[in-house]
């Protein structure tokens, strides 16, 4: 249980915000049940949820909204490659392909090795520098195929 | 009034109040600017972009400050460079709205093409086919044709049950989010979000049990699309083929007022309710219903109903003719020295009011309410009641709104939602008291709590500031809701008798939306109550010991009198109707006419929506027909004409009668179903908005009450839930999970 586990960083947290505004600490909430248990499981949303005294419904929009929380497992390293419209005219869609053809995976999949989780994800705020993506908060910009094998010989060593 | 605002819409002047959103203003001109999010019982979002129209305002001389005119003196109106939504856009003085222009019908072209690019267009399928705003809207805005790839559809689940009642079919959700906004501004059940964004956007709901909440219909019928459907109606029948009748929920203190859907069934061969609609009040239900209201009809078409008379010979309850059946009961009558009639408090005014005329001729007769513990207290809920012109949607700031000993979501599901927003959404102070926590207590102001069966007492010798005469005396209007639950009759009189006291102490007497509430069993306890009230008295029927009895739809034993000989009129073979020595056959709401008297006060009027069961009489037939068996001279060929002579012998009834009964008034906003433009599968009031009848403050108490309240010594009230277990709602097979 989270709120064993965690309880002085909860506590924290909490102490935040106003005492009648206890949802408000529903992300920082979940950031920590992502840490515990990898992703958003639906039973640390409902842990989460009785802790902001909000229904867990509530709690998975807001898990369903963010594309940096989880509902399944995800590899080491998650790529978030957008696709939104600047990009894609920047050959973003093109470069998801290439990725996928790489990685053996289609967007939303996990190799096997467990390593590299591939998204597709909305506004990362660089469509000046696209085909860009994401590693886990790490931004790679002005990708090409070339530059994208490397980076994943250096994430499957990692 | 002071507070109007003039504008035009497309070239047309309109004045409508301040703070008038543009599409309802439109309305008010019959200008009906196609909408899909928008409802008007619900906060404005502006999700869709349906509603998208031009609008300008008057142009200022940025200078001189004055509106700029043209050589012809006419105002300059600045048009902003944007179509906007006519949905959250307030109305301003001096506005032009342009509604019929090309890039308005351009925008609603394209909306409709986006919305439609993974639409199904299953309507030959689609319960909502034929009363969908989506199809109407396509059909009279719509492009005609698609430039996206139909192999790029996305495909969704269609069978999603969000908990037993509900389905969602995902493909045909359009992402209004009205369901959201109902469960989570309406209801304050927020089972229902909207998960990840974009195209993948979808309802989902972690709720457990299913759909948690009392009042998941009404999202049904106010999904614009046929997204969401019912379990109890989905794929039954389409809406063109329904008949609809009018008619009054019996099974709480609301009354709230309904369509009966109904038609003839393909496998059995006979009419049945397909489905149970509200029908526009807003005086009293406006067009919600709670669940129970919603999916219990089933019983009415039971197959155990009861269709013959039947008559106790050598022991066992044998079929007979109704002949048979009444000679035998008249005879009894004839009889007996003395004779009582309990009667039910779901029974209709008329049968109340004959019954009683029947045995009130005897000189010994006595009538009984049953459940009996409403009688300990109903004449001073009836007497110091709300006023003539009462009006919850008027309760808000300055008023005092105090809940006492009772469960309103539990016990008046309705009434919970409407007193909720004059709270939540008006700023009316709201005071709970209870020994047990309620789910008002989320928006009280003020919370009193006192040991179970306390309620009185506490009520006597709070010292709470916020109840105190000062306070309530400063209040704009104080509204006490109040209930017996595990009270004693000499505490729930003591309790009412004490509210009165504080409304007469604060000078809260007299004014429409001050008095009394109660929070009583079922949909006709007050009418049932004023016409054995002013008979030999109407306390407990259990203590009763009399030679002939006559009980009419009683269902708990415990008011069943010691009697020689007993006669059950029922609709199944209850407790009671299994050891009566007659049984007759009745009818069920559904089939027959007459009216009910909400918990406040309110006359209303159902209407027959289904032919009988077999050789089943509505029970006014059956008084009657033992009267002339009797030698009495009575020619009631209707219940309109009971009612007649039940308003000449109930003096608070005086004046009623079928007619005025069955008056409406528009509605506003209009959402009936003739008028589908704010969408919504609710019916249009057309069988009368009912009449709420004077209290009458000057009587304060009968002078038989302390006989009765001694008769009612071992009574108690239940903790009456929603959803507890009986002879109607047992018989309905979508309830049954959510039985207690
Ligand atoms: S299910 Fe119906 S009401 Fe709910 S968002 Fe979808 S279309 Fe709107
Ligand atoms: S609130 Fe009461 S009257 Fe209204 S539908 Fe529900 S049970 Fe019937
Ligand atoms: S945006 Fe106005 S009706 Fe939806």
């Amino acid at each position: 249980m989270l709120k064993d586990k965690y309880k002085d960083r909860i506590a924290a947290i909490f102490a935040k915000y106003p005492p009648e505004r206890k949802r408000s600490a529903v992300m920082p909430l979940l950031d920590i049940a992502q840490e515990e248990y990898g992703y958003c499981t639906e039973e640390a949303m409902r842990e989460v949820a009785e802790l902001c005294g909000i229904d867990p419904t509530e709690v998975k929009s807001v898990v369903g909204f963010y594309t940096m929380y989880y509902e399944k497992k995800v590899g080491k390293y998650v790529i978030d490659v957008c696709d939104d419209l600047p990009c894609v005219l920047r050959g973003a869609d093109k470069f998801v392909n290439y990725c996928e053809q790489k990685l053996g995976i289609k967007a939303g999949e996990t190799t096997p090795d467990g390593k590299i989780t591939l998204n597709v994800v909305m506004c990362l705020a660089a469509c000046d520098r696209a085909p860009m993506c994401q590693v886990n908060t790490a931004y790679h910009y002005d990708l090409t195929p070339d530059k994208f094998d490397k980076l994943v010989i250096e994430l499957k060593k990692g | 009034m002071a507070d109007l605002v003039n504008l035009t819409i497309d070239g047309k002047a309109v004045a409508v109040p301040k703070g008038t959103l543009i599409v309802d203003a439109a309305k008010t001109i019959q200008n009906d600017i196609p909408v899909f999010c928008y409802h008007p019982k619900l906060k404005p979002v502006g999700m869709c972009r349906m509603c998208l129209v031009e609008i300008g305002t008057p142009k200022m001389d940025p200078a001189t400050r004055q509106v700029v005119k043209d050589d012809k003196g006419v105002v300059v109106i600045a048009w902003q460079p944007k179509l906007n939504t006519a949905c959250t856009t307030p109305v301003s003085e001096g506005m032009a709205v342009r509604t019929q222009t090309t890039v308005v019908s351009d925008a609603r072209e394209d909306v409709l093409e986006f919305l439609l690019t993974s639409h199904p267009l299953d309507c030959p399928i689609c319960d909502k086919g034929g009363e969908c705003p989506l199809q109407n809207l396509t059909l009279e805005h719509g492009p005609g044709n698609s430039r996206f790839e139909y192999e790029n559809k996305q495909h969704n689940a269609k069978h999603v049950p969000l908990g037993d009642l509900i389905y969602l079919d995902r493909e045909r959700c359009i992402q209004c989010s009205r369901c959201i906004r109902f469960q989570d501004d309406i209801a304050d059940d927020h089972v229902l979000q909207f998960h990840e964004r974009g195209r993948h956007m979808e309802i989902i709901t972690l709720s457990e049990p299913g759909f948690d909440s009392y009042f998941s219909g009404n999202t049904s019928d106010i999904c614009p699309v046929g997204a969401l459907t019912t379990a109890d109606f989905r794929f039954k029948a389409r809406p063109w083929e329904l008949g609809s009748s009018p008619s009054v929920c019996n099974h709480c203190a609301v009354g709230c007022n309904t369509t009966l859907n109904t038609r003839l069934d393909t496998k059995t061969g006979i009419n049945e309710i397909k489905r149970v609609m509200p029908r526009q009040n807003e005086q009293v239900n406006e067009i919600w219903l709670c669940d129970k209201g919603r999916f219990v009809h089933h019983y009415t078409r039971a197959g155990d109903r009861l269709q013959k008379p039947l008559i106790r010979q050598n022991g066992q309850l044998v079929e007979t003719t109704w002949e048979r059946a009444l000679d035998l009961v008249s005879s009894k009558l004839l009889g007996a020295s003395s004779v009582a009639a309990v009667i039910g408090d779901r029974i209709a005014n008329e049968d109340a009011h004959l019954l009683t005329k029947l045995v009130n001729s005897n000189a010994k007769g006595e009538t009984r309410l049953s459940p009996a513990l409403p009688a300990s207290y109903a004449d001073l809920a009836r007497d110091y009641g709300v006023g003539v012109g009462f009006d919850m949607k008027q309760l808000g700031k300055g008023d005092v709104i105090v809940v006492v000993n009772g469960d309103v979501e539990e016990q008046a599901p309705v009434w919970f939602l409407r007193l909720r927003q004059a709270v939540v959404d008006r700023g009316a102070k709201l005071i709970v008291s209870n020994h047990r926590g309620t789910k008002l207590h989320r928006y009280a102001a003020h919370i009193a709590r006192y040991e179970q069966g306390m309620a009185a007492q506490w009520a006597a010798q709070t010292d709470d500031a916020a109840l105190s005469t000062e306070e309530l005396t400063k209040a704009r209007n104080v509204l006490f809701v109040f209930g017996d639950e595990k009270l004693d009759a000499v505490s729930a009189r003591g309790l009412a008798q004490i509210l009165v006291g504080k409304l007469v102490a604060a000078g809260q007497i007299g004014k429409p939306n001050s008095g009394l509430l109660p929070l009583y069993p079922h949909g006709n306890t007050q009418g049932v109550f004023d016409i054995v009230a002013g008979t030999r008295h109407s306390g407990n029927p259990g203590v009763l010991s009399v030679d002939v009895a006559w009980l009419v739809g009683v269902g708990d034993t415990s008011d069943a009198p010691k009697a020689r000989f007993s006669v059950v009129s029922e609709l199944f073979m209850t407790a009671l109707a299994s050891v009566a020595d007659v049984v007759l056959p009745a009818l069920s709401f559904a089939e027959r006419e007459g009216t009910y008297t909400s918990g406040d006060r309110r006359v209303q009027r159902f209407y027959r929506a289904l032919p009988a069961v077999g050789q089943a009489k509505p029970d006014w037939w059956a008084v009657q027909e033992v009267a002339r068996r009797m030698g009495f001279v009575w020619n009631f060929a209707s219940p309109a004409q009971i009612f007649t002579d039940l308003a000449a012998n109930v003096s608070y009834y005086s004046g009623l009668g079928y007619e005025v009964l069955a008056k409406t008034e528009s509605q506003w906003p209009p959402v009936g179903r003739d008028d589908l433009y704010y969408g919504g599968t609710g019916y249009e009031n057309d069988g009368g908005i009912g009449v709420r009848y004077a209290s009458n403050p000057s009587v304060i108490s009968a002078p038989t009450l302390p006989k009765m309240i001694t008769s009612m010594s071992d009574l108690k009230g239940p903790a009456r839930k929603l959803y507890q277990t009986g002879e109607l709602i047992k018989r309905s097979d979508v309830m049954q999970t959510h039985i207690e």
